[in-house]
C-alpha cells in the first residue's frame, strides 16, 4: 500500500472530487500539470488510486499527450510556433536561430535547466507572424537576429518579461 | 452450431465465436501475432486475414475480429490473402532485426562461429535468445516473404536506422529487451485482463510507441508480480526469462506440478541438457489453469545447481564431510539402529515435509510405524494443520472437505481469511479477481495487512492481529438464525464500523441468495490455537450462509504444498505420539535421543528457534535434504537427496487434486530420489521393503489410504481424493477471545511472502531473495515516527533476549501497533521471536530500535 506523505496528500486534494471514470484522467493530469508544471510519478500513483486504474495506465496516457510533461519544467519553456502564417514568413528560420543559440532541438531543455524549447500549435494570432510564446506570452514579428537575441538574453537569465 | 466452410472442409463450430480459434482448431496453420485466445480482439498485427466470401467492403478480412456465421464460406490460402499478409509482415518486419530468416548460413552457423559477413554482432540469428522458438520467426517463415519486395529486408529499415531502446535486466526474474518489441500489446493486455495487474501500458504515440512498465521506470519499480503471463504471450524476443534465457530452448517437455504453495498449479519443465531450463503452465489443474506465479516459474531455479548437495556427509569430529552414498546410508541406519537398541524405538522421532510427494510420507510413515516402531512422527507444522481439520471436523462432520477451488470462480459472494492470499497462494488470489471482474462477485477480506487482493474486495476489515477469528464471527453473528452457540461475543478490535457494516450487507445478501457462496481460509504457520479459532468461524460462516451445503463453500488452503497428502499418509503423530513441539521439548530433554528428518527445516519453520536449536544439537540427526539446510548443519549424517523437480509421485493440493510430479532431467552424480533412499534406509534397518520406484509406492498406498489411486488412474488436475459424506449435522462453534499479548511494544506478524522459496530460505543462501523486495519489517508510520526510525533504516527487533536485524519500510497498509516481517526473511530469523507451539502464547511483542553501528 503506497505510504501518504504531504506530498501525495497535496496531490490527493488537488484530484479529490474527481471519480473512478475514464473521463476524468485528462482533467486531473491538466490540474496537476497546471499546479506542478509536471506530473511527477508520485502524481500517476495517486492519480491512479483515486481513478481506481494502474499507474501504468496512467502513464500511458500521460505520455500519449506531448503537452504533459513527465518532468519538471524549465524556468522558461519558449513554444515556437509551427503553423503555416508562421512557416510562411521564416519560421523555420526562427526555430533553426533558436535552438543553434541554444543547443538544443525542440522539445528538450538546455542542461542547466533554464530554458526549454517546444513546438506550439497555432493560436489563431497569425497577425504577428512568425512568432514565439516566452510563457504565455506572444513575442511576435520576429526576425531571425532577433530571435538569436531572444535567445541569448533567456539562456544569459534575463527576465522572461522583459526580453 | 452454425456451419460455415473452411478451405473447402465443412466445419461446425459455435456461432459468435472468434473465426481465428476455429481455424486454428482445425490443425490449419495461422498466423495471429497479437490474438491471445480467449481475449477480446485487438486487431492490431493484422496477419489472420483470410478470405471470407461475400465480406465488405473486400472479402480479405481479419480472422481475429469476424465471428463464425451460418453458411460463412472462408480461404486461407489464396495468392490475394497471401500478398496482404506479405505486406502487413513487411511492415512488422521493418522495425525488427531479420538476419534469423535472411541471412544465407543460418542453418549452417553453430553458436560461437564468428561470421565474416554480417560483423554486426547483435543483428545476428545466434545472438538472439528466441532464436528457434519465436513465434515471429515461425510466423514470418508461415506467411513464406518469398520474393516479396523491400522494405522487408535490407539496410534501409528503421530498425536499422535508428538507436536500439536500452534494455532492462535489473530484476532477477524478466528481462526486458525492447529493441525486439513489435508492439502487438499481447503483454499489456495479459497483464491487465488475465492477471488484473496492469502494470505494463502502451506510451507514447506514432513511430514513438513502446511498451513501458510502470509509470516508465525500470521493471522492479513497477507493480508487476513477475508471474511471467507476458512470458508466455509475447511472440518475440522482447520479454524473456532472464533465468537460463539463452540455453531455455528445451529438448523436451514434462508435466509436474509446482510445490510451492497448496494451489498444486500444474506445470511443464523445459528440459534442456538434463536440467530444467525452463516453466510453462500446463492446462491440467482445472483451477490454476494457464496461470502460475513468480515461484512457479522460477523457484527451480532458487537455489543455484552448485549449492544442491551433490553428496552425502556425515560429521567427523566437527565437520560434516562428503562420503559415499552407501557409507553414509550404512551410518545412519546404525545410528539409528543403536538408537533403537539401546532405548527403544519410543527414542526416535521422525520429521517429515509437506515439500515431499505422497509416496515419500507414505514411505516415512512405514518407517516410523514398521520399522523403527515409533509413535513419534509429524512435522513443522503439523500442529497448524491438525487445529484446522479438528476445527473443520467439529463444525462440519467432515475429514475431508468435499469442495472444489473451481467453485470459487464461479461464486457470487467470496470471504477471504488471509494475512495476504495474493503472497500466499498467488494462482488462488488471481482466480478471485477474476471473480470480481469478470462476474461481478462481491469480496470480503479479513486480514490485519493490506494485501493487493484488497482494492477488488467491496469490503476489507482489518482486525488487529489475533482478532481475524473475531471479525468473521462478527460476520457469523450478523446472519446466523441462532446466535447463542457462538459463545461469548468478542468486539473485534481494529475493525472499523463503517467496514464492518458493509461487510455484513454483502454477506447478508449472500445469505438471502442461493447462488455460489465460499469462504476461502488460509492459515498462517504460526500458531495453532489462533488457526483453529479462525477455522472455526470461517466454518461458521458457511453454515450461517449455506447451512447443510456448508462443506462445498468452505475451502481450505495450508500454506505449503502436500500438507493435505502427507496428512493422509500418516505423518502426523500415531497414538500417544509426540506432535512437533513435544517432540521438541522430548529432544531438548533427552528423552528423544535421534531424530530422522526427511525435507524438513524445522529451524525455518518452526516458532521458538532457541528451543529447536537446542534440541537438534542435543538429539543425533540423519537428515535426508537437497540443500545443505541449518538443519542439516547439526546433523551427524545427511543423505544428499534429487531436488524436488527430478522427483516422480504424486502430491495433494489444497482441493484434493492429486497431481503427478515427473522428473524433469536426470540424475547426473549420486544422489538418489527420496523413495529410493527412504527405502534404501529401510532396508538398512531391516524393514524389507520391496519397491522399486515411486509407482510400487503409489499402488500400494493407493490400496491402503482412501481416495488415492495407482498411477495408470491418476489425472493430474483432475483426479480428487475427497472423503466419506458428512455423518454429522454442521454444527455452529464457539470461540474465545484472543488471548492479550504481553508487554506494550509493537504486535509481531509473521507471514508467508510471494518471492522466497522454502528451498532457497532453508539454506540461508544470499539466492533466497533475490527480488530484495521482502528484506525489509514494515511499520505504521505513526509506529515508526514514535520509535525515531525512517524508512531504509535498520533496525534491531528484540522482545528482551532475542534480536533480529533488519531494515524498515513505511507502509500505511500494516494496522498501527503491529509489525510485519516476512517469515523467510534471513532464513526464518523472525522465528526466534516467538514461543515454541503450544508452551506459550504465540501472540508477541516486541520493541523497535534503531541499528547501533559501533
Amino acid at each position: 500500500m503506497p505510504l501518504e506523505t504531504e506530498a501525495t496528500a497535496e496531490i490527493r486534494a488537488l484530484v479529490a472530487d474527481l471519480r473512478p471514470d475514464d473521463a476524468d484522467m485528462l482533467e486531473a493530469l491538466h490540474r496537476v500539470q497546471h499546479r506542478y508544471g509536471y506530473v511527477s510519478q508520485e502524481a500517476m500513483y495517486v492519480i491512479a488510486d483515486q481513478l481506481r486504474v494502474t499507474p501504468a495506465h496512467v502513464y500511458g496516457v500521460t505520455t500519449y499527450y506531448s503537452d504533459f510533461r513527465t518532468t519538471p519544467p524549465p524556468e522558461v519553456t519558449v513554444a515556437w510556433c509551427g503553423g503555416p502564417a508562421c512557416r510562411l514568413k521564416n519560421g523555420a528560420g526562427i526555430r533553426d536561430a533558436m535552438q543553434a543559440v541554444l543547443g538544443i532541438e525542440l522539445g528538450e531543455d538546455t542542461a542547466d535547466g533554464r530554458v526549454g524549447l517546444v513546438a506550439g500549435q497555432c493560436n489563431g494570432s497569425c497577425e504577428q507572424a512568425p512568432q514565439v510564446w516566452v510563457g504565455e506570452r506572444v513575442v511576435g514579428r520576429l526576425t531571425a537576429a532577433r530571435a538569436v537575441t531572444l535567445a541569448r538574453a533567456l539562456r544569459d537569465g534575463a527576465d522572461p518579461a522583459s526580453v | 452450431m452454425a456451419k460455415i466452410t473452411i478451405n473447402g472442409t465443412e466445419v461446425e463450430a459455435e456461432a459468435g465465436r472468434r473465426l481465428v480459434e476455429v481455424i486454428k482448431e482445425q490443425g490449419i496453420r495461422i498466423t495471429n501475432l497479437c490474438y491471445i485466445d480467449g481475449l477480446e480482439p485487438y486487431a492490431g498485427c493484422r496477419t489472420c486475414l483470410v478470405d471470407i466470401e461475400g465480406g465488405r467492403p473486400t472479402s480479405i478480412q481479419l480472422s481475429c475480429t469476424a465471428q463464425v456465421a451460418e453458411g460463412m464460406v472462408v480461404r486461407t490460402d489464396t495468392p490475394e490473402v497471401k500478398r496482404a499478409r506479405q505486406g502487413v509482415m513487411s511492415l512488422i518486419m521493418a522495425n525488427h532485426p531479420d538476419r534469423c530468416l535472411t541471412c544465407h548460413r543460418r542453418v549452417h552457423c553453430q553458436p560461437g562461429e564468428i561470421c565474416l559477413r554480417d560483423d554486426v554482432v547483435t543483428h545476428r540469428c545466434l545472438t538472439c535468445s528466441k532464436n528457434y522458438r519465436c513465434e515471429l520467426q515461425t510466423s514470418t517463415e508461415m506467411i513464406d516473404m518469398g520474393e516479396y519486395e523491400e522494405p522487408w529486408v535490407g539496410e534501409v529499415r528503421s530498425y536499422y536506422e535508428t538507436p536500439p531502446p536500452e534494455p532492462d535486466r535489473a530484476n532477477p526474474y524478466l528481462e526486458f529487451d525492447p529493441q525486439m518489441c513489435i508492439i502487438c500489446t499481447r503483454c499489456v493486455r495479459a497483464c491487465a485482463d488475465i492477471r488484473h495487474t496492469g502494470a505494463i501500458t502502451l506510451s507514447g504515440k506514432g513511430s514513438s510507441t513502446a511498451i513501458a512498465f510502470g509509470t516508465g521506470g525500470p521493471v522492479h519499480e513497477s507493480n508487476c508480480d513477475f508471474c511471467g503471463a507476458c512470458i508466455d504471450v509475447c511472440p518475440t524476443a522482447t520479454l524473456m526469462e532472464k533465468p537460463n534465457k539463452w540455453v531455455g530452448l528445451a529438448e523436451e517437455w514434462t508435466n509436474s506440478t509446482c510445490n510451492s504453495c497448496s494451489v498444486g498449479c500444474t506445470i511443464s519443465y523445459g528440459v534442456a541438457n538434463d536440467r530444467p531450463v525452463i516453466v510453462r503452465p500446463d492446462r491440467l489443474n482445472q483451477f490454476s489453469r494457464d496461470q502460475i506465479c513468480v515461484r512457479g516459474r522460477f523457484h527451480y531455479d532458487a537455489v543455484a545447481e552448485n549449492q544442491r548437495l551433490s553428496r552425502s556427509l556425515a560429521r567427523r569430529g566437527e565437520r560434516l564431510l562428503p562420503v559415499p552414498a552407501d557409507e553414509a546410508l550404512a551410518e545412519a541406519a546404525r545410528l539409528l539402529d543403536g538408537v533403537r537398541r539401546e532405548h527403544g524405538g519410543g527414542a526416535i522421532a521422525v520429521l517429515g515435509s509437506p515439500l515431499a510427494t505422497n509416496e515419500e510420507a507414505y514411505l516415512l510413515a512405514r518407517i516410523a510405524r514398521d520399522v523403527l516402531q515409533t509413535p513419534h512422527i509429524d512435522f513443522s507444522h503439523g500442529s497448524i494443520h491438525r487445529a484446522v481439520q479438528g476445527a473443520i471436523h467439529d463444525a462440519l462432520g467432515v475429514d475431508r472437505l468435499p469442495s472444489d477451488l473451481t467453485s470459487v470462480e464461479t461464486a457470487e459472494t467470496i470471504v477471504v481469511l488471509a494475512s495476504d492470499l495474493e503472497e500466499s497462494h498467488n494462482v488462488a488470489a488471481l482466480r478471485i479477481k477474476d471473480a470480481v471482474v469478470k462476474r461481478g462477485a462481491r469480496l470480503v477480506v479479513v486480514s490485519p495487512r493490506w494485501g493487493e487482493l484488497v482494492p477488488f474486495a467491496a469490503a476489507w476489515l482489518q482486525p488487529s492481529p489475533g482478532f481475524e477469528a473475531a471479525a468473521v464471527q462478527a460476520l457469523v453473528r450478523a446472519i446466523a438464525s441462532d446466535a447463542s452457540q457462538l459463545g461469548e461475543p468478542v468486539v473485534p478490535r481494529g475493525v472499523t464500523a463503517s467496514s464492518l457494516e458493509s461487510a455484513v450487507e454483502v454477506v447478508r445478501a449472500a445469505a438471502a441468495s442461493d447462488k455460489g457462496f465460499a469462504v476461502v481460509y488460509a492459515p498462517n504457520p504460526v500458531d495453532a490455537a489462533a488457526a483453529g479459532d479462525q477455522a472455526r468461524a470461517c466454518a461458521n460462516l458457511a453454515i450461517a450462509a449455506r447451512g447443510q451445503a456448508a462443506a462445498s463453500s468452505l475451502h481450505y488452503l495450508p500454506t505449503d504444498a502436500n500438507v493435505l497428502g502427507i496428512s493422509d499418509m500418516g505423518v502426523g503423530p500415531a497414538a500417544n505420539g509426540m506432535a512437533f513441539s513435544q517432540i521438541i521439548e522430548a529432544a531438548r530433554d533427552g528423552r528423544i535421543k535421534a531424530l530422522l528428518i526427511h525435507d524438513d527445516n524445522p529451524l525455518l519453520n518452526g516458532a521458538g528457534s532457541d528451543d529447536i536449536r537446542a534440541a537438534l544439537e542435543a538429539a543425533q540427526l540423519v537428515v535426508i535434504d537437497s540443500v545443505r539446510s541449518t538443519t542439516a548443519e547439526l546433523a551427524e549424517v545427511v543423505l544428499a537427496e534429487l531436488p524436488f523437480f527430478a522427483k516422480d509421485g504424486t502430491i495433494t493440493n489444497a482441493d484434493r487434486r492429486i497431481n503427478r510430479q515427473r522428473p524433469a532431467g536426470v540424475p547426473r552424480r549420486e544422489e538418489r530420489d527420496g523413495v529410493a533412499l527412504l527405502t534404501a534406509l529401510a532396508n538398512e534397518l531391516g524393514g524389507n521393503f520391496a519397491y522399486a520406484d515411486a509407482a510400487a509406492v503409489t499402488a500400494e498406498a493407493a490400496s491402503k489410504v482412501a481416495g488415492y489411486l495407482p498411477y495408470e488412474q491418476v489425472r493430474s488436475g483432475r483426479s480428487r481424493a475427497v472423503g466419506a459424506e458428512a455423518t454429522t449435522q454442521p454444527r455452529l462453534q464457539a470461540i474465545g477471545a484472543p488471548a492479550a499479548p504481553e508487554g506494550d511494544g509493537l504486535r509481531l506478524v509473521v507471514a508467508r511472502s510471494l518471492y522466497t522459496t522454502w528451498e532457497g530460505a532453508s539454506m540461508r543462501s544470499e539466492e533466497a531473495d533475490k527480488m530484495h523486495r521482502e528484506e525489509v519489517a514494515t511499520l505504521n508510520p505513526r509506529d515508526a515516527e514514535a520509535a525515531g526510525v525512517r524508512s531504509g533504516d535498520a533496525v534491531v527487533l528484540t522482545d528482551g533476549t532475542h534480536e533480529v536485524s533488519v531494515s524498515v519500510r513505511l507502509d500505511d497498509g500494516v494496522a498501527p501497533g503491529t509489525v510485519y516481517v516476512p517469515h523467510y526473511y534471513d532464513g526464518g530469523a523472525v522465528m526466534s521471536l516467538l514461543p515454541l507451539e503450544g508452551t506459550a502464547a504465540a501472540s508477541v511483542t516486541v520493541a523497535v530500535r534503531a541499528l547501533q553501528l559501533a
